[in-house]
């Protein structure tokens, strides 16, 4: 149980926690680079139609209630541990709230907004990226931010099959529970993931503000 | 349409046969359940086909299975009547006119305690107690969040008008509170719930090292064994749970609106 005081175990493995933090911030922002831009592009596609809309918004829910850790487990013996099966999960979490409310936002850009940019000649492209875009991003930035928080906390689940990040020392502290320093260990862990998600959090409220445009900003 | 029928229809056009209930279940309904057995079937007919070595012999046994499953549920429920318990009392407190104050403050301090990854939150409380009710204790904690926002937000979203007409009518505060304004949240303190519950059977598995950890015992042994068929066992059992228990929540959470906001 006793180990050192926390502040001296923080300073003298600061290089452990640092190299884990890193890794645990750049898996986070990868999935999440790759997340959006799929997201997006999926949502893009399949908007227009609203029977597709329906079936991937219901399909979507089914995906956020299977937990992460049988997802990891499912696909593991397929995949394999590590990243092989630490990318697809992650981009499969963080890519259902941008999927949904990409799919919401763009479908709920007032109608007769449309119909004006139709009315004075703007062709569909031109009124996708001018008006449906613009306007629907507050609602997709929404969707990018809470899949942020999401991977975020499922990096930390997915260290017990090999997912590099803070969770590593997290489950090592779970699963050697009274060895020495291991309770420093738990906290200093803990600590940071939470920092990374506030930050993260935090980091969002700035991009919205500086992305929304004019017209729609409170 | 006759003069006869126009005084049968309701002013908003909704057709009279509403006022019968809305049957509760539809053929729909059952698609999960229907998929979830399909999956357990498939898997025990598949570990009935397979040998295994002795290593997981045991923990693949049908008793142990049903073992573990059966503590996953009573471990979920446990929390789930903690989390009703405190939550919403504690969230009808704080949307009364002398606590509203606290609100945001502690909805602040829940979104930084969601941040927090219950794995290290485990290993903390885990460096001094171990078994069930710590385990279920810290999962109640942390998931109780969902519930006690979903408490605030839905009696806040009540209609002014609405209570006006209650308190009108001649309700005490407790009236309006027990008869108005909690029947009306109802459809959003059950969201919140279902989100809890579903939270608790994705956690659940994480109390394995603090022996606790019902069907997260068959995940870890696969993971440490480097087996596979136990590892999907246990993670086909935790999303078939999952899926099981956000559909029964669903049912009733329609079964509990009342009638007229159904």
């Amino acid at each position: 149980m006793d180990g050192l005081p926390f502040f001296e175990y923080v300073s003298l493995f600061r290089d452990d926690l640092i190299f884990a933090t890193q890794k645990h911030l750049l898996v986070s922002l990868y999935t999440l680079l790759i997340a959006t831009v799929v997201g997006i592009a999926l949502g893009l596609l399949v908007y227009r139609r609203a029977s597709l809309s329906t079936l991937s918004i219901g399909a979507l829910a089914i995906g956020f209630t299977i937990p992460s850790i049988a997802l990891f487990g499912l696909l593991v013996p397929l995949l394999g541990t590590g990243l092989a099966v630490g990318f697809p999960v992650l981009t499969m979490y963080g890519l259902l709230p941008i999927l949904r409310n990409t799919i919401v936002g763009l479908n709920s850009v007032d109608k007769a907004t449309l119909d004006a940019a139709r009315g004075i000649g703007m062709g569909r492209l031109r009124m996708l990226w001018q008006i449906e875009l613009p306007l629907a991003w507050p609602v997709i930035l929404t969707g990018v931010r809470v899949g942020a928080q999401l991977i975020v906390g499922i990096v930390v689940i997915g260290a017990y099959v090999g997912v590099p990040g803070l969770g590593e020392l997290l489950f090592d502290a779970l699963q050697n529970l009274g060895a020495v320093n291991k309770l420093n260990q738990a906290l200093a862990g803990t600590i940071l993931v939470t920092l990374i998600a506030l930050l993260l959090d935090a980091a969002f409220v700035l991009v919205r503000r500086y992305t929304t445009p004019r017209g729609i900003r409170v | 349409m006759s003069a006869a029928v126009d005084l049968l229809s309701d002013p908003d056009g909704r057709d009279t046969k509403l006022h019968q209930a809305p049957s509760l279940l539809t053929w729909r309904d059952l698609g999960i359940p229907l998929l979830c057995t399909a999956v357990v079937v498939g898997e025990l007919y598949y570990l009935s086909q397979v040998t295994l070595g002795a290593s997981q012999a045991n923990i693949l046994e049908i008793d142990n299975l049903v073992l573990r499953t059966r503590e996953h549920v009573v471990m979920t429920l446990t929390i789930t009547v903690i989390v009703l318990a405190l939550a919403v009392p504690f969230g009808v407190l704080i949307t009364r006119p002398r606590f509203r104050w606290l609100a945001s403050p502690v909805l602040a301090l829940g979104n930084i305690g969601q941040a927090a990854p219950i794995v290290g939150l485990l290993a903390i409380i885990g460096s001094f107690v171990f078994g069930f009710w710590p385990v279920v204790g810290m999962i109640a904690a942390f998931s109780i969040l969902p519930v006690l926002r979903n408490t605030i937000v839905g009696i806040e979203q009540v209609d002014v008008g609405v209570k006006d007409a209650a308190r009108g009518m001649g309700m005490s505060p407790m009236g309006v509170l027990m008869r108005v304004e909690l029947p009306l949240a109802i459809p959003i303190i059950a969201a919140g719930t279902r989100t809890a519950l579903i939270l608790a059977v994705a956690v659940i598995p994480l109390g394995t090292d603090m022996n606790a950890g019902a069907l997260g015992e068959l995940v870890f042994a696969g993971i440490k064994l480097n087996r596979a068929e136990s590892l999907v066992c246990g993670a086909l059992l935790i999303a078939v749970l999952a899926l099981l228990v956000d559909w029964a929540s669903g049912l009733a959470q329609r079964a509990l609106t009342p009638r007229g906001i159904r």
